[in-house]
């Protein structure tokens, strides 16, 4: 199997979009993150969940595991609320500190997996011709690695 | 031989001041020079008191480190920074008053810097909270650190080379040193009340939001607490009884380090993971290059320098020590400093005298207290300045250096007459 065939279609935002409708999106379409996209629809970064957590978390929450514990629900609850007036691009570290998770449609499996594992990217970008052809998962991925059960 | 060993030692220092290369390279590049070229053998680097690495600084820090290490996990400094606070009403004057003081205490019994990683964090949740800048109450606090470490023999890595060097105890340092700490906190906290009073604003709808937080959660093991928290004790009585004992302090480190792995069961990735081994090496390689100087006769010679400059009056040698030393700690880092500083201040003593150490004195308050003037002047304020910054906190060399130096000026000028009324004007 080749990235194309493995390639399913996903929605992208532009770097001035709203934060939380990219998160919103995230959230209601059950995405491990989200390819963000020029205006002419090249990728250009991909946003993944786990960087608007830490964007949301204040720094010395992560650096400091007790003061989570202390601070109650009521305030995790707002914690969204950081989001609120910022774009997408308030998001992404400035420079990219991960190289793009950007895949050819010929790439193999195993150039997949190694592009996930190096760039710590729960999906990859799968481009043709500069557009944005669909992403790979890494669920997807780890269904297609794993051998058919016996029986 | 003298001029290559002097030659190494000012490239060496030299370097460290720059940062351009990192300081364990520096230290453990310069020591093998010296070893290598024999200015010093193996007997004089590793075994010998006057010229070798002094292992009992080695092993009280790596004692120190594991003790602390394994409280620091367990919560207890959030949940005592957290109930003071709501203590305090969540008022930001005096909110910073109870911060400053719990990060002096702690700083006196704890390396500063660990003191500091511990401190920042909470500070900028409560800041959050009650709606202030955070930045003038992390300044008071590294200021708090450096002045509160300066009251006990563990308090700073440099009165660790000065006990050594000085054969100076414990209880020396809280007969001699803390009484005057008390007084620059109270000093301290004075002029934060001047410098940062338009950073008091009271909002009580915010206030509440700190009364909301629930201290009782930092707490992450309670077992490990009590454990941890009798085995500091145990240490820090052990230190007190320690000149009575003749146990050295670092076989109570020790100890209680080894004793604190035991009964944790903790795995070694845990005790060990606050261990500095570069901190602990830089070290290593600092002693046999002061070593090296002392094997060639230069420390002997500046102490004779020192001495005619002083004219022999230990009195004129005690205020210079502690000028140039709080000029000096401001700009370079005050461990090499110290750790150059005590074996000419050990000379010089022995042709000016030195009642009731006061040489020692000067060393410990010039060097210590200088720290607080400049970003580079301490370890702490090098690693505050870094949680400030990587939560959005930007202060800047002449930010830190507007407060600091007026800090280190009041404090340092305040000593010059508790040394002038304590050891010379009624001696």
């Amino acid at each position: 199997m080749i990235a194309r065939d493995l390639a399913v279609p996903f929605p992208s935002i532009g770097m001035d979009d709203d934060a939380l409708d990219a998160v919103r999106l995230m959230a209601e379409e059950r995405l491990p993150g989200i390819v963000v996209c020029e205006p002419s629809g090249r990728p250009t970064r991909i946003l993944p969940g786990s960087q608007v957590l830490r964007f949301v978390i204040p720094r010395y929450v992560q650096d400091d595991a007790a003061l989570a514990r202390v601070i109650g629900e009521r305030a995790a609850e707002r914690l969204l609320g950081e989001l609120s007036g910022r774009r997408v691009r308030d998001l992404l570290p400035d420079p990219p500190d991960v190289e793009l998770a950007v895949a050819d449609p010929d790439d193999t499996v195993l150039e997949l997996a190694a592009m996930m594992a190096r760039t710590h990217s729960p999906l990859v970008a799968v481009v043709e011709n500069d557009l944005l052809l669909g992403c790979i998962t890494l669920p997807r991925l780890l269904d297609v690695l794993l051998p058919a059960r016996p029986g | 031989m003298t001029v290559f060993a002097v030659a190494v030692f000012g490239i060496a220092y030299a370097l460290i001041a720059s940062e351009k290369v990192h300081r364990v390279k520096v230290a453990l590049g310069g020591a093998g020079l010296m070893l290598a070229a024999g200015v010093l053998d193996f007997e004089q680097a590793f075994h010998e008191r006057e010229t070798g690495v002094d292992w009992e600084v080695i092993f009280l820090l790596l004692g120190m480190m594991i003790i602390v290490g394994v409280l620091s996990k367990t919560g207890i400094f959030e949940y005592v920074a957290i109930t003071a606070v709501k203590k305090a009403g969540g008022r930001p004057f005096r909110v910073m008053v109870l911060l400053v003081l719990i990060t002096a205490v702690a700083s006196a019994a704890l390396d500063n810097v660990t003191t500091v990683l511990l401190i920042a964090p909470v500070t900028l949740l409560v800041c959050d909270r009650i709606g202030v800048r955070p930045v003038p109450f992390l300044l008071a606090e590294v200021f708090a650190s450096n002045i509160g470490g300066t009251a006990t023999l563990i308090g700073d890595p440099p009165n660790i080379i000065i006990a050594g060097r000085g054969e100076l105890t414990f209880n020396d340092f809280l007969v001699h040193v803390t009484p005057i700490v008390v007084l620059l906190l109270g000093a301290l906290l004075l002029l934060c009340r001047v410098m940062f009073r338009k950073q008091f604003a009271y909002d009580p709808r915010r206030a509440t939001e700190v009364m909301e937080l629930d201290e009782r959660e930092a707490i992450s093991d309670r077992r490990l607490l009590i454990k941890s928290g009798l085995v500091l004790l145990a240490v820090l009585i052990g230190f007190v009884v320690s000149a009575t004992t003749g146990t050295a302090p670092a076989t109570v480190a020790l100890l209680g380090a080894g004793l604190l792995v035991l009964i944790s069961g903790l795995p070694p990735r845990d005790y060990l993971a606050d261990v500095e081994a570069p901190t602990l090496l830089f070290f290593m390689g600092l002693f046999v290059m002061v070593g090296a100087l002392i094997q060639v006769g230069v420390i002997d010679r500046l102490a004779e320098l020192a001495t005619e400059a002083t004219g022999g009056s230990v009195q004129t040698a005690t205020f210079t020590l502690l000028g140039v030393s709080a000029v000096l700690s401001a700009v370079v880092d005050n461990i090499p400093y110290v750790a150059t500083m005590a074996p000419l201040v050990d000379s010089l003593s022995a042709t000016t005298g030195n009642p009731d150490n006061v040489l020692w004195w000067a060393l410990t308050l010039g060097a210590d207290l200088g720290g607080n003037a400049t970003i580079i002047g301490a370890s702490a304020n090098v690693v505050m300045l870094g949680v400030a910054e990587r939560n959005g906190h930007r202060i800047t060399f002449w930010e830190f250096a507007r407060y600091g130096a007026v800090v280190t000026a009041v404090t340092v000028l305040l000593c010059v007459p508790y040394l002038y009324l304590r050891y010379f004007a009624f001696a």
